[in-house]
């Protein structure tokens, strides 16, 4: 069985190869990885812009300069226009003895109350020398949002591998080569494992890549290999479904567009709702995926909490697969 | 003729199929979770833990002052779970570091206040009271959040420590020590002296609004640049494109009618998601042109892309890549402040920002502007296309 089973692994790896998409698979994920990188230390550091006169007081403009982001620009006519752009640039500028702050007016309290609060602690001189705050540090030095767009990499990753597997079936079902299948020694399940094999090691090899080159040395490995594994059976059920499901590649194409609304949920609900809502994400095994993946990665994870999410990933993948398995056994007929 | 009567023909093939359905479908969910999902007033997910070392009396006389002057209101206790955890901090001035280790595991309820926006009354921050530092330190830890002992001294002074995770920038770190180099009275007297001038009174799209121009974009148009790759790869594989070889009828026509259908798709799509959410708010000329051009400039450059490849699979790579770099743009219109200025050659940017202009009733020669400009980029790609196809017919 094991030996079929790698048969049909070698020989989609082989065609597959022809075309580069399990090299796209890996790939992908570890130029994005590389993207998110290059992209979050700008992300991360999001405090206010603020638009300033040249000529203003030096002393002003550095003190500001601590605290935000800071363009300066020759009148004040060229504060108004910067102002009026699309992003949330506030500008302060002198006004008889003291300052005026000019807002567009349809920015965040936030940003109006940032400025705000930077020019009345410039005017009343105050200084970090003078605070009686102290800070203490946990010592974590990655920001969440990374972690967030890591994990979301992974979860477009696995859905990926479900695409990867779904347009070799529609491809093999054009060919006719399934109906061939049917009349070798090669199981039903046989095949679907087989078929599935390719995606999923190519989504894993790109996973651990990508976590890699974002700087995630130090996580526990034994979890995120164990969360893989399981997710690469939720790529094989996405992969199987919309294959064997979809008669044509326009229809396998639709269902990419169905599956992207499940994971873009589960993540929007683990993200945004409230702990008492929670439990209406349940039903979907990205949730449970997504999860364990952000505790894993942000290093509150323990092997409880990883474990049940494993096992729901496992649990819905199935109930989903043995649900659909009179469809399946159709397709492959 | 010709042109209506493939564009009629594709329609029917497309009405046959599921794919057509699907896309109805999908913006009924949409529209649902928009209606039912998105409330209409952003909701905070901020939190910050609190403990205070000071004498209860003043503690609660603190706390129901901001309820009275309407900045905050009480919401139910909220229940905890702490779990057993290990980990050391550091006092950032003097570098003194203290280990802790927890090897309990239990849930405590919190009182929590819940503060809002002056102005909107909206939800800003959760605020939760522990009445032990320890559980306050715990949970900064464990629900990454910020934490902040408060305490007062013999002579009423209140100063803060706060715990921070460690990722926080420096200028936010800055911003927090100034902050307490005065006393809270004083800052807020100085505060509501600052000169404040607004340049309009500006329109802004409430929460579920808001999300209206990422869907149209990204379920829309950008939907349109894969689903014509589809189009055109399942016709390579029936042989229509070969077919077409041998017609009287040119390349351009037969292109052209694949994008008809796809306009016909997303038109159909995006009003289903648009009407029920904006009412009677856009300008629907506006919003139709843009929606069309948009889509016609997204659809050419599926067809450039899809002569380049002759199957779905082949295409992948590049199909892929283009879509995530359509996609970044979402970052600069959820977080106006991250507004790089290479970020606005991304054709999904304009388009955004476009959308969002219509919804509000904005500014029209922006999107009349980029209308032109997306027009002029769908025809030159449109014609690059057809060049690549007639050149090489079934490639």
């Amino acid at each position: 069985m094991i030996k079929k089973l790698l048969i049909i692994f070698k020989r989609d790896l082989l065609s597959t190869r022809r075309d580069a998409m399990a090299t796209y698979m890996v790939i992908i994920p570890l130029i994005l990885a590389v993207g998110i990188t290059l992209f979050t230390p700008g992300l991360n550091d999001t405090t206010v812009k603020l638009a300033m006169l040249k000529s203003d007081d030096i002393e002003h403009i550095d003190y500001m300069k601590q605290f935000s982001k800071v363009e300066l620009l020759g009148s004040v006519e060229e504060l108004e226009r910067r102002v009026e752009k699309r992003d949330d640039v506030v500008a302060i500028a002198p006004r008889g003895n003291g300052y005026e702050i000019i807002l567009q007016g349809n920015e965040s309290e936030v940003v109006e109350e940032y400025a705000v609060l930077l020019n009345t602690l410039f005017e009343l001189g105050s200084t970090e020398e003078e605070t009686t705050a102290q800070l203490i540090s946990f010592g974590r030095t990655v920001p969440p949002l990374k972690t967030m767009l890591v994990v979301m990499l992974i979860s477009m990753t696995i859905m990926l591998a479900g695409m990867l597997i779904a347009m070799s079936i529609v491809e093999e079902k054009v060919e006719n080569t399934i109906n061939a299948v049917n009349v070798t020694p090669v199981s039903q399940t046989g095949f679907v494992l087989g078929k599935s094999l390719l995606g999923g090691v190519a989504a894993m090899l790109g996973i651990i890549g990508a976590i890699l080159i974002t700087g995630f040395y130090d996580i526990n490995w034994f979890m995120i290999v164990l969360v893989g594994l399981t997710s690469m059976i939720l790529s094989f059920v996405i992969g199987f479904l919309q294959g064997l499901s979809s008669s044509d590649v326009m229809e396998a194409a639709g269902g990419v567009k169905l599956i992207v609304l499940p994971l873009a949920g589960s993540i929007a609900g683990y993200e945004f709702l409230a702990d008492k809502w929670q439990w209406t994400m349940y039903w979907s095994p990205f949730y449970w995926a997504y999860k364990a993946n952000i505790l894993i990665l942000s290093k509150t994870a323990d092997w409880r909490t990883v474990l049940l999410c494993t096992v729901m990933v496992i649990v819905l993948s199935l109930v989903v697969y043995l649900v659909a398995l009179p469809k399946l056994r159709k397709g492959l007929s | 003729m010709k042109l209506l009567s493939n564009y009629i023909k594709e329609m029917k093939i497309a009405a046959r199929g599921f794919y057509f359905y699907i896309e109805i479908a999908m913006a009924v969910v949409l529209l649902a979770v928009l209606l039912f999902a998105i409330s209409e007033t952003s909701t905070s997910s901020r939190k910050q833990f609190i403990y205070n070392d000071m004498p209860q009396k003043i503690a609660e006389y603190i706390k129901d002052s901001s309820i009275d002057r309407g900045e905050a209101r009480l919401a139910d206790p909220t229940e905890f779970k702490l779990k057993p955890a290990v980990f050391e901090i550091m006092n950032q001035e003097t570098g003194e570091t203290t280990a802790y280790r927890f090897d309990d595991e239990k849930i405590i309820e919190l009182e929590t206040i819940e503060m809002l926006d002056s102005s909107t009354g909206e939800l800003t921050e959760t605020v939760y009271y522990t009445e032990a530092e320890e559980d306050m330190i715990r949970l900064a830890y464990g629900e990454s959040d910020v934490g902040a002992t408060v305490t007062m001294d013999g002579y009423g002074r209140v100063s803060y420590q706060y715990y921070l995770q460690g990722y926080e920038t420096d200028r936010l770190e800055s911003l927090l020590y100034i902050s307490h180099s005065e006393l809270p009275g004083v800052i807020s007297a100085k505060k509501d002296r600052q000169v404040v001038r607004t340049l309009g009174v500006m329109e802004t799209l409430n929460n579920r609004e808001n999300l209206v121009p990422v869907f149209l974009v990204f379920a829309g148009s950008l939907m349109g640049f894969f689903i014509v790759l589809a189009y055109i790869f399942y016709d390579k594989a029936e042989g229509v494109i070969r077919a077409f070889a041998v017609t009287p009828s040119s390349m351009w026509k037969y292109l052209i009618s694949k994008v008809f259908v796809l306009l016909t798709i997303v038109i159909v799509s995006s009003s289903i998601i648009t009407i029920p959410v904006m009412g009677g708010q856009p300008n629907y000329l506006l919003f139709y042109i843009f929606l069309i051009i948009t889509t016609f400039a997204m659809a050419s450059l599926g067809l450039l892309v899809a002569s380049f490849f002759d199957s779905i699979s082949k295409s992948f790579g590049a199909m892929y890549a283009i879509m995530i770099a359509l996609m970044i743009p979402a970052f600069s219109y959820y977080i106006p402040s991250f507004d790089p200025l290479w970020l606005r050659f991304f054709p999904s940017y304009p388009m955004l920002q476009g959308f969002k202009e219509i919804l509000l009733r904005g500014d029209t020669g922006y999107v009349l502007t980029y209308s032109l400009i997306f027009l002029a980029g769908g025809l030159v790609l449109f014609v690059l296309a057809n060049i690549r196809f007639k050149k090489t017919l079934t490639v």
